[in-house]
């Protein structure tokens, strides 16, 4: 009678482990700044993150998806008090975070996922004007990483034709450089405070229609929500001693988008659009848009491109957009894989008036099934009123370890 | 009628076995006077048909080697619906670590090139690989996007050249090009076929009269009455590294969901 029981009991693991994914890493990165910057003198920070991604899946119809993140710093940009994030709000990077956590609900072409996901739009690969929600951690602005969303989405989808609605119940922000370290440029020394944010109530909407043909794919989009890039409202306090006041908020905004790919036969053309409308009075209305060419030719692979900005209302004084940075700009990627374990790639942004450049040369070598290390190389120039010239102090060196399991 | 690249180079084992144990001599006999009168394309098409199944799964294991030294191992795990022309498949990477979860989605058609996605988790994104881009090697192994493909066999002329024996067993060589509406990035390829089972051994690809890709299928072994190759040998002769792929847990006919192997599920799989 116990047998079969014990039987059952030592297979349940076996079972579970079946429909057990998890992967995760753990990842040591160290930045050399060889020059100070005005508010920070700072040259070398170090980084520490583990992440550790689940999914279960007991059925064909559901899936469990979980991930968290643990990091600390040598830098304050990660916050010291040990505690769960969840939104995703605070100024500096949590210690632990849950990075997603969601259920998926699939029956034939139906997908419904609920709870802390990544949702990814548009087809480019440098700008994605499209990609409304998919904030990032900006706290150094050209090494980013993505922040998941907490929604529901609903998919249904073929072989050529998908449509993708989602909700978001409240924003999740992109987390912007501290004011107090290298990544927010300050004009002069003068005090500043900073008063936070004021974060908005209520959801946000999306959908998309998406196409795949035999010559072209294509889709179509509309968000109704928030930016999550920051405007920043900006006050002078002259009591009790003169400082300036900056406050970030979130304007609502609505995009009407698409993007396009097609595959011609020396070159892939891929191209984003977004139109940015918004009700409130100190957001600007623009188009933002990103035509790249993309070609794979033996081990090298290829990505040139135009982003550009077209302003048809223009209300905005101050904002933190990396976006619309790296617009009226050309931009390029090339990559070549020198074996199975090592690479190069070289990355490069450069605004069309000359006024601000970066560039980055990488090389990433595998050691094992574990291992791989990386060295990258990133040269910012330019003038200090151009988005990427303002960092023309922070070219850096970094060095990247990190061991997968 | 399509021309399988190398994951589905199989055969079905069409004689009975007592008969083939009772009447081996006046079969195999037959068989080699058949040839004669049989053309190449009737070679390839019985070579094919003989590998029909409704659905196909596996796990591989790749072992990339430069200079006589294994650099790199991963695992995927294949599944495939459909036959030939008509298929579908999806191999995602299961290791090493840093590689798990991408996947590549191939589509193939009877009356074109296939359509392929690859899908990267670290970027959320599902890319579409064009054709001019399928030369390119898949995730620093030996084999090109190209390679994983199905080809149909209305694209192609076909010769028959003569047999030769590879690893004592005698073989139809075949040599077959790309008609000229055919967008490929050898310009010739040659195939030899067994004759006693119609299972074939190697492919040798050609770029400019030139050998650039070989393929060689070992340890034939008969699965659910299809005859397969547990282990596939590709050899880039011009970077002179090779990638030997090794097939576990071969299942044929496993119920398998279309719905499974289209560009949304792709992404939801994750």
């Amino acid at each position: 009678m116990i047998r079969p029981a014990v039987v059952a009991l030592l297979a349940a693991p076996l079972c579970f482990s079946q429909n057990l994914e998890q992967r995760g890493f753990l990842d040591s990165s160290t930045y050399f700044y060889p020059r100070a910057a005005s508010n920070d003198d700072g040259k070398v920070v170090s980084q520490l993150l583990l992440r550790y991604e689940v999914s279960y899946k007991p059925s064909a119809h559901w899936r469990f998806s979980g991930g968290v993140d643990f990091r600390t710093d040598s830098h304050r940009q990660v916050d010291r008090a040990f505690k769960f994030n969840w939104w995703d709000r605070s100024m500096a990077q949590p210690a632990a975070a849950v990075r997603r956590m969601s259920v998926a609900y699939t029956s034939g072409r139906l997908n419904l996922e609920l709870g802390k996901q990544f949702i990814r739009w548009g087809k480019a690969d440098i700008l994605n004007p499209t990609d409304r929600f998919a904030p990032r951690e900006y706290m150094n602005v050209v090494d980013t990483d993505f922040l998941a969303v907490t929604a529901a989405r609903l998919t249904y989808g073929t072989q050529s034709n998908s449509i993708d609605l989602v909700f978001t119940p409240r924003l999740t922000p992109s987390r912007m450089p501290l004011l107090d370290q290298r990544w927010v440029v300050l004009p002069g020394n003068f005090p500043v405070d900073d008063l936070g944010a004021r974060f908005p109530g209520g959801g946000q909407y999306g959908a998309r229609w998406d196409h795949v043909g035999q010559r072209a794919e294509f889709s179509l989009s509309f968000f109704d929500g928030y930016n999550h890039l920051p405007l920043i409202d900006a006050a002078l306090r002259p009591l009790p001693f003169p400082a300036a006041e900056v406050q970030r908020f979130y304007p609502r905004i609505r995009t009407y988008g698409g993007d396009l790919t097609i595959p011609l036969r020396w070159v892939s053309v891929k191209s984003e659009a977004a139109y940015f409308t918004s009700s409130n009075p100190k957001a600007d209305e623009y188009l933002l848009y990103v035509v790249q060419l993309e070609r794979q030719a033996g081990e090298w692979f290829f990505v040139g491109g135009y982003s550009g900005e077209v302003v048809t209302t223009r209300r905005t004084i101050q904002d933190f957009a990396p976006d619309r940075g790296l617009s009226k700009a050309f931009l390029g990627r090339a990559g070549y894989t020198i074996n199975a374990n090592r690479n190069i790639a070289f990355e490069s942004a450069v605004r069309q008036n000359g006024h601000g450049s970066w560039a980055r040369l990488e090389y990433s070598q595998a050691f094992g099934q574990h291992w791989r290390g990386t060295v990258g190389l990133n040269w910012i120039r330019g003038e200090p009123g151009d988005f990427l010239g303002q960092y023309y102090r922070n070219s850096f060196l970094s060095l990247k370890l990190r061991y997968s399991f | 009628m399509t021309l399988p690249r190398l994951i589905c180079l199989a055969g079905r084992n069409q004689t009975r076995a007592p008969l083939a144990v009772r009447c081996r001599l006046p079969l195999f006999f037959f068989l080699v006077c058949a040839a004669f009168t049989q053309d190449a394309r009737q070679i390839v098409q019985e070579s094919q048909k003989r590998g029909q199944v409704k659905s196909q799964k596996y796990d591989g294991l790749l072992q990339v080697q430069e200079s006589e030294r294994t650099v790199s191992e991963k695992r995927w795990q294949y599944q495939r619906i459909g036959s030939y022309g008509a298929s579908k498949s999806i191999l995602r990477f299961t290791i090493p670590p840093e590689v798990k979860g991408v996947a590549l989605l191939i589509v193939n058609h009877s009356d074109r090139a296939s359509d392929q996605w690859m899908w990267t988790p670290a970027i959320g994104r599902e890319r579409r690989i064009a054709l001019q881009d399928r030369s390119t090697r898949f995730f620093g192994t030996d084999f090109s996007f190209e390679d994983l493909e199905e080809r149909d066999l209305d694209q192609f002329d076909f010769k028959l050249l003569g047999e030769d024996d590879v690893a004592g067993a005698k073989c139809w060589r075949i040599e077959y090009k790309p008609r000229q509406s055919r967008a490929s990035q050898y310009s010739s390829s040659m195939t030899w076929i067994r004759q006693d089972n119609y299972v074939s051994v190697q492919v040798d690809a050609y770029v400019k009269n030139q050998v650039a890709r070989r393929l060689k299928y070992f340890n034939l072994e008969q699965i659910e009455g299809i005859w397969t190759a547990r282990s596939v040998e590709v050899t880039d002769l011009r970077r002179k590294s090779r990638t030997l792929l090794k097939l576990e847990k071969v299942e044929y006919n496993v119920p398998l969901k279309e719905e499974n192997f289209t560009v949304p599920a792709l992404r939801q799989s994750q």
